[in-house]
């Protein structure tokens, strides 16, 4: 719950630093990525500090990093908002995804897994409760530091496929279904990447043959999926239900 | 280094507040030893455990615990120590197993790395001595209060730690339950060479071995009992 809201920003966050990217010219991986990195780190002492709930923190963030996308991008040389460019931080590209993007997402994919494969049993002790990992002697802080920077990493390079709207939505219903039809962590992390996957396969092979925007298709493709999912764990457990017999219910 | 924990003069804050949870708390626990902290509701006992662990940065006075300072060395000293929560209880949809719940305990201490057999064994054995083996593979969230208040205590024997700090350790537990862990689980771990510092409300269940009575009443401490010395005057 926490995670993602602290994704939800770090994502609009990702957004805003892009589109100002448009403004000096540069790679939006760079701004981009600084502004993901940047929320992750001052969300959690700035909903300390001023004694505000997250949620509220992460709502304020995200109100004045929209404000600033569309800011930067009217603010961006050429015409306004008619660019290729623009439309490709809005709403991603399949022109994002070349030979060295999948290199770099690759590399990114192997430095997550090892990290959670070595550090996989602190991790889950913070998940469970912090306070008391804490307690044990869990450095929570670093820790949570790591996985959010990562997580920032993530998704500025998503970013690139999906555009600025949609990532969120590529980031939470694959996980939001996973949790639908698996019980342990294991499983949520490893059903949840491959309902990424299967609605990305999805997504870009729709969005090649009827002309659409690849991110929508993604997410459309994640959604439907995640419909099925609570479909059949509903079905499951009214099976279950069924299963007992009468007189124990 | 006789003492396990020995505190001077601390009053320690929560965020935000003027007031101090715990003000003026001067005492020493004996390494071996098993303590009771009575008091009643918001008279700061479980403040009181948490500066102990240096989860609460005490605003005056000084720590050490087990020997070293606290909070500077809280990171190194927790990793000795083990703490029950007073508020353990878990939503129905927490994922994580009994076992794994458990097994996060020894986790909590390791550098990196998986958990080996050994490690798995040690968990086995805290769930058989709680007697609820067979909830191993249950997920934590599914369990009653006292189920789940079992599986933590395990977790927290699991670390073999030096120093146990028990927040009501018995507040959803049976009665049988109760006058097992307070007759013959505790008393063997202190035998073992642990210190016990354990706050509860039910003196029918204090362990028959207790050295020190704590009382507590808006943060500061009104009384100590030691029962050693009241036994040989
Ligand atoms: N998170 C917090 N923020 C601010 N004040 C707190 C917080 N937790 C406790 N307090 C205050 O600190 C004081 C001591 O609380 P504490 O939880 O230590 O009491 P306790 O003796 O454990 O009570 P109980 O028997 O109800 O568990 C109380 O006055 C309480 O209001
Ligand atoms: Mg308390």
């Amino acid at each position: 719950m926490k995670l993602s809201t602290i994704a939800f920003t770090m994502a609009h966050a990702a957004l805003a630093g892009s589109a100002m990217s448009l403004i000096f010219e540069i790679d939006p991986i760079l701004l981009g990525g600084l502004f993901a990195i940047l929320t992750a780190f001052i969300m959690g002492p700035f909903s300390d500090y001023l004694r505000i709930p997250l949620d509220s923190a992460s709502m304020t963030l995200f109100s004045i990093y929209n404000a600033l996308t569309f800011i930067f991008l009217m603010m961006a040389p050429g015409p306004t908002l008619a660019s290729e460019k623009v439309g490709q931080i809005l709403w991603g590209s399949v022109l994002a995804i070349t030979p060295t993007y999948l290199l770099i997402l690759f590399t990114l994919t192997s430095i997550y897994v090892s990290i959670l494969y070595v550090f996989w049993g602190r991790i889950c002790s913070i998940l469970f409760d912090p306070k008391l990992a804490e307690a044990e002697g869990v450095n929570v802080k670093r820790y949570t530091y790591l996985l959010t920077a990562l997580a920032g990493i993530v998704i500025v390079f998503t970013l690139r496929i999906t555009g600025g709207f949609l990532v969120f939505s590529l980031l939470f219903i694959p996980s939001a279904s996973s949790l639908q039809i698996s019980e342990s962590l294991k499983k949520q992390i490893l059903t949840s990447s491959i309902i990424g996957a299967m609605a990305s396969i999805f997504g870009v092979s729709l969005s090649f043959s009827f002309n659409l925007p690849v991110g929508s298709c993604i997410v459309i493709g994640a959604a439907a999926i995640f419909l099925a999912a609570a479909l059949l764990s509903a079905l499951f457990r009214r099976r279950i239900v069924e299963a007992i017999p009468l007189e124990q219910r | 280094m006789s003492y396990a924990v020995e505190m001077r003069e601390v009053s320690a804050y929560y965020f935000g507040e003027k007031k101090p949870a715990i003000i003026d708390v001067t005492l020493t626990i004996p390494i071996n030893s098993l303590t009771l902290i009575v008091g009643p509701n918001g008279a700061g006992k479980t403040t009181l455990l948490e500066t102990i662990l240096g989860l609460l940065e005490p605003r005056r006075g000084n720590i050490r615990v087990l020997g070293h300072d606290i909070p500077r060395e809280a990171a190194k000293i927790r990793k000795l120590c083990s703490y029950l929560p007073q508020d353990f209880m878990k939503p129905p949809g927490e994922p994580f197993s009994v076992k794994d719940v458990v097994a996060m305990g020894i986790a909590s201490n390791r550098e990196f790395g998986k958990l080996g057999n050994e490690d798995w064994k040690l968990v086995e054995e805290a769930l058989t001595m709680l007697g609820i083996a067979e909830l191993a593979d249950r997920p934590i969230g599914r369990l009653s209060g006292g189920q789940q208040q079992k599986v933590m205590l395990a977790r927290a024997l699991v670390r073999k730690p030096k120093l146990l700090l028990l927040d009501e350790p018995f507040s959803a537990l049976d009665e049988d339950s109760r006058r097992f862990i307070s007759t013959s689980l505790l008393p063997k771990l202190i035998d073992s060479g642990c210190t016990v510092i354990m706050v509860s409300h039910d003196a029918s269940f204090t362990p028959p071995r207790c050295d020190l009575t704590i009382r507590m009443e808006e943060g500061r401490i009104v009384g100590v009992v030691s029962h050693d010395l009241r036994s040989s005057t």
